[in-house]
């Protein structure tokens, strides 16, 4: 699937997913050793978009299990159609009038129809759930099971089990063998633990916030037409905001939004101004803003001094003239 | 290279991070599948194997550095430094190139020299590494407890590879090579080399000595931090101790929850529910097409707890609190009471508020009761008799966090055993040691006839031991 850690990096890179070698790593060895992943890190990280890209890249159908608190082997795996059962029941009344006759108790009639069993409780009535698209898929899948840490432990450990052999038994009909390993990422925002037993069975991921160079580079593949300048700076106020003790840290998933709602209001710097009409787009708790207006104004100052210095000095510099261009807007 | 990841693998286990024999072998599989030149890729695959918890991975990260790069790095430097003393003009290349076509006259090769010798002759740095490594493991360094013996087992590791041996090897090569007809530039060149390689060889292996004193210690301090805060005595933590066993507690009753629930996944599965599947198959016409298993469940019990909240018992109280909301679950129902002297109820703090601030607010008595008076156990038991006792049943663990001591006020054991003859269980965990109770104003005696379980309870182990006890 992958030759090497750098042709993993290059072809994420090809479906706009920009990462460390670290996490390149991670994934190479997932694709050869056929392991799940379990990838942990703060919201907005980009957890669940790397498996998205994983499956872009290798060509595989994404299947995603979405977790939440109460989710069950029924939503998870599969369910028997009722609905249809009884329908089929009712159409076929007369060949179960006809199975009945001759049988004298109702002992010998409840054997006859038990020996029809296998009619009802057979794929024809089976309503296939996540697990089990990825296990009876004919081609190669990604099973993406997002969130798990929002699901019961009770969950958990069927997880466990489903994932340790990809084969399910449905008492009624039998087991069931993947026709070919699924590869598998969870992910999880460290809601609650998870606990040893599934750490052994992955491999462990941990995603943090990018580097300021990573994230200059993610917004230039997703948000290309800001300027350069633009980028800098956000990034650069993204990494001092992250350093604050807020409740809800902004991810990149934020500083993406942020650059296009600026780019929207067609701000090509920060200012106070812009700054303050988007703040909402990624701090969301007033006592976040409060804190971060703060360190705004004192990284705002000293961009202004900057700038001071440099129109000062007779040439006129590039990012000067931009600022001049953007007051005319 | 299996053999040192393995004993990598069993640095990192003394050190607390647990990898189990599964994940070692995942270790190897990955290292098959990859190649090692890149000390980065290399140390993320041995990680993402091996270290899956977040606050393992700076213990990893350093012992990497210290088992890994650090020991090749320092080959490198010491030899680098042995090779550029050539004089200029000649490098070794070109030297070892001439050595090679006079041995040819010779009849002779390298291959007439010890394995030592040939590396060193050669600047093969992985054998040279795996020479050292393995004198040292003869030598015993792994045992080494302090600085003072650096010396004594670098020298035993030389002996062991026979450095000296080499280094005479070397000297009657040059011997032999001038004889032959190198030029006299050439030998003098050889000679220094010869020097400055048997140089750098002992200064390796004494380096080798150091990082494997530095290991010890490092295994030795972890294991000292983990330790001490499971033994740590309750009484007196600063507040940065308290926050540590704050994350401690955490995790144990994370774990305790975990085990919990994949026991009861075990047990689920249980005999047919005619009942329940008949009424809910009423829909289909009361045929059986869903199947109701009964639940077999193990009886989560009812927790009234008595938690003495002076200063001397406050800390069992809160980690005890801290556990026992943790895992609410378990329980069917929980009632939580304060006292000093007057008691107090603080279920309602617990339903209202985030964990850790309603254990702060329950140590101050929550608003129900003073806290700054002096303990008095009688008082407190006497009036949960009057006002509580309905709240316990044949159901109802009863849970009492104290030291016992009264102040030489009356204990009125009487109410204890009137709540010990209504409950399922009387537990009750005593700070101070059992050689303690009933001396000076300590009325434990006079209780202990009406407990269950009496234990002391001093520190996160034997907490922890109790909530296993209470729960599995
Ligand atoms: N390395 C990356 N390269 C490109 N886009 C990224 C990267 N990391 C995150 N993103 C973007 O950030 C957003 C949030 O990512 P997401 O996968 O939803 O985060 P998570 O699942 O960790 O909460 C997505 O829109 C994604 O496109
Ligand atoms: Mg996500």
């Amino acid at each position: 699937m992958f030759d090497s850690v750098e042709k993993v990096q290059q072809s994420l890179a090809d479906q706009d997913f920009i990462c460390d070698k670290k996490i390149a790593t991670v994934v190479f060895l997932a694709a050869k050793l056929e392991k799940p992943v379990l990838v942990e890190g703060p919201a907005g990280v980009g957890k669940t978009e790397l498996a998205k890209t994983v499956a872009a890249a290798t060509g595989r159908n994404l299947i995603r299990l979405q977790c939440y608190e109460g989710l069950d082997e029924a939503k998870a795996l599969y369910e028997w159609e009722y609905s249809k059962q009884l329908l089929y029941t009712q159409i076929l009344k007369e060949k179960f009038t006809g199975l009945m006759d001759g049988a004298s108790t109702i002992r010998e009639a409840a054997r006859r129809i038990g020996e029809e069993d296998s009619v009802f409780f057979s794929d024809n009535f089976i309503v296939a759930r996540p697990l089990l698209q990825a296990i009876t898929a004919d081609e190669p899948t990604l099973l993406l099971v997002d969130e798990v840490d929002k699901s019961d432990p009770e969950f958990e450990a069927f997880l466990l089990e489903v994932l340790s052999d990809f084969q399910v038994t449905v008492p009624e009909i039998g087991t069931i063998v993947a026709k070919s390993r699924p590869l598998v990422f969870l992910t999880s925002n460290n809601a609650r633990e998870m606990s040893d037993a599934l750490k052994r069975r992955c491999l462990h991921l941990y995603i943090d916030y990018p580097t300021e160079e990573l994230e200059v580079r993610i917004l230039e593949t997703k948000v290309p037409e800001a300027a350069k300048q633009l980028i800098e700076d956000l990034v650069g106020m993204m990494h001092r905001l992250r350093q604050l003790d807020l409740k809800k840290a902004p991810s990149i998933s934020e500083t993406l939004d942020w650059a296009r709602a600026l780019l929207a209001l067609n701000a090509s710097e920060l200012n106070e101004d812009v700054v303050n009409q988007t703040f909402s787009v990624i701090l969301k708790y007033e006592g976040d803003v409060r804190k971060a207006e703060s360190e705004l104004s004192k990284l705002l100052q000293k961009k202004q001094g900057e700038a001071a210095a440099q129109a000062a000095t007779p040439s006129q510099t590039p990012s000067a003239t931009a600022v001049k261009k953007g007051a005319l807007h | 290279m299996q053999k040192k990841i393995l004993e990598f693998t069993n640095i990192l286990r003394k050190s607390g991070i647990r990898v189990s024999t599964a994940e070692s072998i995942d270790a190897f599989k990955a290292l098959e599948v990859l190649s090692f030149d890149d000390r980065e890729v290399f140390k993320d695959a041995l990680r993402t194997t091996m270290v899956k918890r977040g606050e393992e991975v700076e213990t990893y990260d350093q012992l990497f550095d210290l088992f890994w790069s650090g020991f090749y790095d320092n080959l490198r430097e010491s030899f680098g430094e042995a090779a550029n003393g050539l004089p200029p003009g000649m490098d070794l290349e070109r030297l070892l190139q001439q050595i090679t076509e006079a041995l040819k006259n010779l009849k002779g090769d390298f291959g007439d020299l010890s394995e030592l010798a040939r590396a060193l002759l050669t600047a093969d740095l992985s054998m040279i590494e795996q020479l050292i490594r393995a004198a040292a493991e003869q030598a015993g360094t792994g045992r080494i407890e302090n600085f003072l013996q650096v010396g004594f087992f670098s020298r035993r590791t030389l002996d062991q590879m026979d450095l000296d041996g080499a280094g005479g090897e070397l000297r009657d090569l040059a011997s032999r090579l001038e004889e032959a007809g190198l030029s006299a530039e050439e030998i003098q060149a050889l000679r220094k080399l010869i020097e400055g390689l048997m140089e750098a060889a002992r200064k390796s292996v004494r380096a080798y000595t150091e990082r494997e004193l530095q290991k010890q210690n490092h295994d030795y301090m972890e294991k000292f931090r983990r330790e001490t805060l499971l033994e740590k005595s309750f009484y007196h933590l600063t507040e940065e101790e308290i926050r540590k066993m704050r994350e401690v507690v955490e995790r144990l009753a994370q774990k305790i929850k975990n085990i919990m629930s994949i026991r009861r996944r075990r047990l689920r599965k249980g005999k047919l529910d005619l009942r329940q599947t008949l009424r809910r198959n009423m829909p289909h016409g009361g045929v059986p097409f869903d199947l109701i298993f009964k639940h077999r469940k193990k009886d989560r019990p009812k927790l009234v707890i008595l938690c003495d909240v002076s200063s001397s018992v406050a800390n069992v109280s809160r980690f005890m609190l801290q556990f026992v909301y943790s895992l609410q679950e378990a329980f069917t129902k929980i009632r939580a009471f304060v006292f000093v002297a007057e008691l107090g109820e603080v279920t309602r703090i617990f339903q209202e508020k985030d964990i850790n601030e309603a254990i702060e607010e329950a140590l101050e008595g929550g608003d129900v009761i003073n806290v700054y008076t002096r303990s008095n156990f009688g008082y407190a038991f006497h009036y949960f008799w009057q006002n509580y006792l309905s709240a316990i049943d044949k159901r109802t663990t009863v849970l009492i966090l104290g030291d016992a001591r009264n102040n030489y006020n009356d204990p009125r054991a009487w109410c204890l055993r009137d709540i010990h003859n209504k409950a399922k269980n009387v537990v009750w965990l005593n700070p101070e040691s059992p050689s303690a109770w009933g001396f000076g104003d300590s009325v434990m005696n006079k209780y202990v006839p009406y407990t269950d379980v009496a234990d002391e309870c001093r520190n996160l182990r034997q907490l922890t031991a109790v909530i296993d006890r209470l729960l599995l």
